[in-house]
């Protein structure tokens, strides 16, 4: 059944997929649509994602197509477009991206796509008009085109070290830490002597992507890195672990203990590898403990973000931190099966407290029930700042889009994100603390 | 549309039915009985005005688009025969491209050289390639563009089910203003059984016949000369048929919304006939074998 959704906050396949090739360094995406798509890509996407977006104006290649494209095909476009950006911008990879009106003319974008193959371009494609589906599945068929098609452009071995961690599901700017958490996932499985490959952000190249056969474990952070993860077993055998959130604070130790299972590394070293953050964590716990208690930090809680941030930040919340999930929403559109899952999971973070599970993305929807839900603090994506200030509590913002926050590093996963979180719900408490107390 | 110069009249059916040669022996008959007519293909085979015009090269309204910035009517149309303008909207090589979105371009195009305002037709006939196969196609009759829709049909099923479409289309499109259907033309009529099975589709669908056109060599013999029956053998049966056809459009304005069958209505529809059919054909070569 077909309904309104008002100031959703997933865009379309088209940007999950430029998000993803945007993150890998020496790539250049191409997109193949109308002009629009790129523009907005900027507007509604990466300008609102903690202030990471480029200088001045979206460098993005685009073919621009207008109708004449539509009525005789813009394969011709896209091959000249091509050809130009391979000419302006010196790149490792050219990925084509298709936008809606081009897949409903039906270009042969794959016939494009290996005509630069065989200028020794390196050359790769996806199909991804917006209704193949959102920004999710855009994230998903960018993976299985760099997964399928980059293989066949390079032929020589590329050399991998024993040990090596591919990291799936976390898909850049839609969740607006994902550098940070990246950061922190590798500092600590670097710390049981691992080698992570992170793919998307800083310093993460092709060459990254050319690795990405060898490894020894694919560790999924989010349910949208799954297929990546399926489809990367069945080619190479690789096995994996799938996390429905994003692992805060403690829950890392379970992650780090798992991972030292299945790979058979020395639990020694991976329990004191736990010891040392869980003393850390603890002392952080113990400094904050006079503001929790003069504060009244411990209160109901609504939190509104992707499935992974929510169980991620709600567990920790809940399980390590003494506050009450009132109201969870899930805004990524999770699959019905793993919905099922999420809503069991998210039940039980604290045992016997009823927790009101909502799935949506509307803004509107969103907002009547954390507004009935009246929770003591309210963490979501800027949309949700509103409904806060109608219920008198404190906001952060930890989910997209941001409209006010400067992300450059900072995350909110693992023993540093705890921290973090620790920081910024603090923080923000504290302040309506004050406010409220003059 | 307000302030519409001339009839607009839709002429839709399956490929290869004949509606090219219809339309066109239409726009004759017309044009002969000293109306301004414009006929406009809307097929991406543009080839709907060939018999009007002798069979030269007409640059198409899209062709032309794609290689000149700034296009004139004179680029893009011919006067034939009885003075009747050509155009054809054309469309993109076969496997590429969009045509039905061509459709609604060239129309678009045709409206902002004010072809209508220049010439001021008495009729403008679009010939439409009829399967309806998407939205572009149907662009004619949505939107007020042509008052009246008709389609040309044979007793072929596949031209029938294309007939079948268009009135899903047209009843579509009418209630906010779309063309309403004028009727059925029954077109290369030879089977003994071939008008009244036409009879009854009309009759089942709320729809009429409104003439019919047997199946002839003089029009075959006519179009390899380039020309209409009616200018070719202007004083052939079959050129009266056309000229009946063409008074009764400019006569009789009645239209109406179809009623379609559904697709177990049509299948039950065809099965039946299928069978009359068969026992038709099965006589004759029965009569045969007693030769």
């Amino acid at each position: 059944m077909s309904h309104h959704i008002e100031g959703s906050r997933n865009s379309c396949a088209l940007h999950g997929a430029l998000q993803v090739f945007e993150a890998i360094e020496g790539t250049v995406p191409v997109i193949h649509s109308t002009s629009g798509c790129g523009v907005q890509h900027y507007l509604g996407g990466t300008r609102l994602s903690g202030g990471n977006d480029p200088f001045g104006s979206p460098p993005v290649s685009s073919t621009n197509i207008r109708e004449k494209h539509v009525v005789f095909g813009g394969g011709s476009r896209l091959r000249e477009q091509l050809k130009n950006s391979v000419k302006v911008v010196q790149g490792d990879l050219y990925a084509i991206v298709t936008g809606c009106s081009i897949e409903m003319v039906g270009d042969d974008v794959p016939a494009m796509a290996k005509e630069g193959v065989d200028q020794d371009w390196p050359v790769i494609y996806t199909n991804t008009p917006g209704f193949r589906g959102d920004v999710h599945q855009g994230y998903q068929l960018a993976l299985r085109a760099l997964i399928e098609q980059l293989p066949g452009l390079r032929t020589e071995s590329v050399a991998v070290q024993a040990g090596q961690v591919n990291i799936l599901g976390v898909i850049p700017n839609q969740d607006p830490f994902w550098r940070g958490n990246l950061q922190e996932v590798a500092r600590l499985l670097e710390a049981i002597g691992l080698f992570p490959n992170l793919l998307l952000g800083d310093g993460q190249d092709v060459n990254s992507w050319h690795q990405v056969p060898g490894a020894a474990l694919n560790l999924v952070l989010s349910h949208w890195g799954e297929q990546s993860a399926r489809l990367l077993e069945e080619r190479y055998g690789t096995p994996s672990i799938s996390l429905d959130g994003l692992p805060v604070g403690t829950a890392f130790a379970a992650l780090l203990l798992q991972v030292t299972e299945k790979l058979g590394l020395d639990p020694e070293r991976t329990n004191g590898v736990i010891a040392r953050e869980e003393v850390r964590l603890r002392q952080q716990f113990a400094r904050l403990a006079d503001i929790y208690y003069r504060t009244g930090f411990q209160r109901e809680f609504a939190l509104v973000g992707e499935s992974a941030l929510v169980v991620g930040i709600g567990e920790f919340l809940g399980k390590n931190l003494g506050l009450l999930p009132r109201t969870l929403v899930i805004t990524d559109n999770p699959p019905e099966s793993v919905q099922k899952s999420l809503a069991a999971r998210l039940g039980s973070i604290v045992p016997g407290f009823d927790t009101k599970i909502l799935f949506s993305e509307d803004r509107s929807e969103i907002a009547d029930v954390v507004r009935t839900g009246k929770a003591g603090i309210v963490l979501g994506s800027s949309l949700e700042e509103d409904v806060a200030q109608d219920l008198g509590v404190p906001f952060l913002a930890v989910s997209f889009p941001l409209f006010n926050r400067i992300i450059l590093e900072r995350g909110y996963a693992g023993y540093g994100g705890a921290a973090a979180l620790l920081e910024d719900v603090g923080s923000v408490i504290l302040a309506d603390s004050l406010i409220h107390s003059v | 549309m307000s302030g519409k110069i001339g009839k607009h009249i839709a002429i839709y059916g399956k490929g290869g039915i004949g509606k090219s040669t219809t339309t066109s022996n239409i726009s004759a008959a017309l044009a002969e009985s000293g109306y301004r007519v414009i006929q406009i293909g809307c097929d991406p085979k543009s080839d709907s005005t060939t018999i009007l015009r002798g069979g030269n090269d007409l640059p198409t309204v899209l062709d032309t688009l794609r290689e000149q910035s700034k296009v004139r009517i004179e680029d893009i149309s011919a006067i034939g025969f009885g003075g009747v303008l050509c155009i054809e909207a054309g469309g993109p090589v076969p496997g590429v491209g969009c045509a039905g979105r061509g459709i609604n371009a060239a129309v678009e195009q045709l409206q902002d050289l004010k072809v209508f305002e220049e010439f001021k037709p008495d009729f403008v006939l679009y010939d439409v390639l009829g399967d309806v196969v998407c939205g572009g196609f149907a662009v004619p009759i949505r939107d007020g563009l042509a008052d009246r829709a008709f389609v040309v049909t044979s007793s072929d099923f596949m031209a029938i089910f294309a007939a079948n479409n268009l009135f899903k289309a047209v009843t579509k499109y009418a209630p906010s203003g779309g063309a309403r259907l004028g009727g059925v033309i029954a077109n290369s009529l030879q089977a003994p059984y071939a008008k009244s099975l036409i009879d009854d589709f009309a009759d089942r669908t709320g729809s009429r016949v409104i003439g019919y056109v047997p199946r002839s060599l003089t029009v075959a013999q006519s179009e390899l000369y380039g020309k209409t029956v009616i200018e070719a053998v202007p004083h052939s049966d079959q050129a009266q048929v056309y000229r009946d056809l063409a008074t009764f459009i400019d006569r009789d304005e009645d239209a109406v919304i179809p009623r379609p069958l559904n697709g177990p209505e049509l299948k039950k529809w065809a099965r039946e006939w299928g069978d009359r059919i068969f026992e038709v054909e099965a006589g004759v070569v029965h009569e045969m074998g007693s030769i």
